[in-house]
């Protein structure tokens, strides 16, 4: 499992570092954002708000890795997500030139998680901070 | 003091209702809960017991306590996704659909036997479950091999399961 996150860590920083200093897409800044964007508890059965990620939004064309965008109560975006399966971490694979529309980015959070609908196995989430470490109990519940 | 044999009697009538009622309702028509549980950051699932001895027309209900995730309650059986049968040859089987948080789902087992099920999203991270039923005398699967290794390895034993009534959860202990 170690060495798979590490993997998804070196995948993380394959994501070109100058989108992460870019100014947020306007489009998006904003629950709900625009099209191609939808409503992952719309598409898949899962809870409209996940604590400690918020509402969250993808493009389907774009699953299972994303972006995921994920909003705040006050509908401001707080993140954007990659949800990496772990089989998908291997010699042959590689997922290149994911953009990164939310701007810039605080910090990085990457961690294991089991799976759920739309995503059935287990993951790993890279999830892109767009606002301090602090402010994470925005999406805390 | 000496007790009147009739008063005995009077209390005993009004107590034995009292004491036995609870094991009635247990066997005949209160639902046994197992909980769907979640860890915040979704790193852990699991079902809570994860083994379970009831007798044969006892229910159980299948609730969600995870606020983060839905989970399904699913037997093994071709008819659910193909996967391999790990319920008696005769008995029905079950599928709960997504569960959302809060919610539940209910099934009676009539059938003595072993119930091997699992959650639709969560079976390649190892959550299922084990119901055994009366005292049955097959108890052993011969599909392993079809089964996710996480999944496999999660199975508390037959024999645990008779020994002690039920096995919680690693995560919830």
């Amino acid at each position: 499992m170690k060495k798979a996150l590490s993997l998804a860590s070196a995948l993380l920083a394959s994501v070109s570092l100058t989108a992460f200093a870019g100014s947020a897409d306007k489009s998006i800044v904003k629950s709900p954002p625009a099209s191609p964007y939808q409503q992952v508890s719309k598409l898949v059965p899962l809870p409209d708000f996940l604590p400690g990620m918020g509402q969250l939004f993808v493009d389907p064309a774009t699953l299972p890795a994303g972006p995921f965008l994920a909003y705040d109560h006050d509908k401001k975006l707080v993140s954007t997500i990659y949800m990496v399966p772990l089989k998908d971490i291997n010699p042959n694979n590689s997922f290149d030139n994911l953009s990164a529309p939310g701007g810039n980015v605080d910090h990085v959070d990457v961690y294991y998680n089991a799976g759920h609908p739309g995503v059935g196995e287990p993951h790993a989430h890279i999830v892109m901070w767009h606002i301090p470490a602090n402010k994470e109990s925005r999406v805390a519940k | 003091m000496s007790i009147p044999r009739r008063t005995v009697l009077l209390a005993a009538g009004v107590i034995a209702p009292v004491l036995i009622a609870p094991s009635r309702l247990l066997r005949a028509g209160a639902a046994i809960e197992v909980a769907m549980q979640g860890n915040l950051n979704g790193g852990y699932v699991w079902f809570d017991p994860i083994g379970l001895h009831i007798m044969p027309g006892q229910t159980v209900r299948w609730f969600n306590h995870d606020p983060g995730n839905a989970h399904t309650a699913t037997a093994y059986h071709p008819t659910n996704y193909q996967r391999p049968r790990r319920i008696p040859e005769t008995a029905q089987p079950w599928d709960s659909d997504y569960l959302m948080p809060g919610e539940t789902f209910s099934f009676t087992f009539e059938k003595e036997g072993v119930y091997d099920y699992f959650c639709v999203p969560h079976e390649q991270a190892g959550m299922v479950g084990r119901i055994v039923v009366g005292s049955p005398k097959d108890t052993a699967w011969k599909n392993d091999a079809d089964l996710p290794k996480a999944a496999l390895n999660a199975f508390p034993s037959v024999h645990d399961i008779l020994a002690r009534g039920r096995i919680h959860a690693e995560m919830a202990q």
